[in-house]
């Protein structure tokens, strides 16, 4: 699956090695958008022994942030199983929100691995 | 009021970005293009000018959802950007239900109460439990606009025809 970036919405790119997402993530209508991700993010984690997901955002607003909770949810639910699952939270250098944003979701893997990437 | 009146209200206030009507998402991403490029002509750090710009689209997604006079796909009100002492506010001012007011006056009264601990807690458990009832959005964007204010003040103004105000001030380091 491939969606290229919107003004208001992040390239995705989902295969059966990883998922990335880059950009800004403020959909107009976050269902439209977050559905379809998260039945490719599902159909790819059950035929998977090993996933990475890169994340690089620069602004999300506060519908986005539970599409990403639910995302992680996700990941780490599949790391719970016994799946090799890593996931790259990159943030620019200088852009404390998305650093800060990364550290609130840190608290919520246990098994998968999760890191804050400066960029 | 004199047109010219109008125009000065808004110089003397320093709000320099400030529209009134129906608000959309079609309109928001509209917006969006000028509202950063207004606060980045005018603010070099851009930290503080992501933060304006995220309490802004908090905000105009308040009006679009809950505002109670609806038009097609979003709702009416008026949202504004002005500076203020040392920072910006971040206006929004709809027409809402009485109904829908109290309940909404008490959370906002209870994150007013909360540090940023207990908001990052309240944010946190808000995303583990999903939207409240009635919520069109993820019930997260008041506490999102608390967390990163350095002030936020709220009223409903009026009897039979109530208005929320709700201003959010962030300031320059």
């Amino acid at each position: 699956m491939q969606l290229d970036a919107t003004n208001r919405t992040p390239a995705v790119s989902v295969s059966s090695t990883g998922i990335e997402m880059k950009g800004e993530c403020y959909p107009e209508d976050i269902t439209a958008f977050a559905e379809p991700v998260m039945q490719a993010l599902r159909n790819q984690l059950e035929s998977v022994e090993s996933f990475q997901v890169r994340i690089e955002l620069y602004y999300f607003n506060s519908s986005s942030a539970k599409f990403l909770f639910d995302f992680f949810e996700e990941l780490e639910e599949a790391a719970e199983v016994g799946k090799q699952i890593s996931i790259d939270w990159c943030y620019r250098t200088d852009d404390s929100s998305m650093q800060e944003a990364g550290e609130d979701f840190e608290e919520d893997f246990e098994h998968a691995q999760y890191q804050l990437v400066e960029i | 009021m004199q047109s010219q009146d109008f125009h000065k209200l808004l110089e003397q206030r320093r709000t320099f970005f400030c529209y009134s009507g129906l608000l959309s998402e079609d309109v928001l991403s509209t917006f969006s293009g000028i509202v950063r490029e207004q606060m980045s002509e005018m603010e070099d750090d851009a930290e503080i000018t992501k933060r304006v710009f995220g309490i802004f689209v908090e905000q105009a997604q308040n009006v679009i959802r809950y505002s109670k006079d609806r038009i097609a796909e979003g709702g009416t009100g008026t949202v504004a950007i002005s500076r203020a002492d040392e920072g910006f506010l971040i206006e929004a001012i709809n027409p809402m239900d009485k109904e829908h007011a109290e309940g909404l006056q008490q959370n906002l009264a209870e994150l007013k109460a909360m540090d940023s601990k207990e908001l990052r807690k309240a944010y946190k458990q808000r995303l583990r439990e999903g939207p409240p009832e009635g919520s069109k959005g993820a019930g997260l964007g008041f506490i999102e606009m608390a967390r990163k204010a350095d002030r936020f003040e709220f009223d409903f103004v009026g009897s039979n025809e109530l208005l929320f105000v709700f201003k959010v001030w962030i300031k320059e380091p």
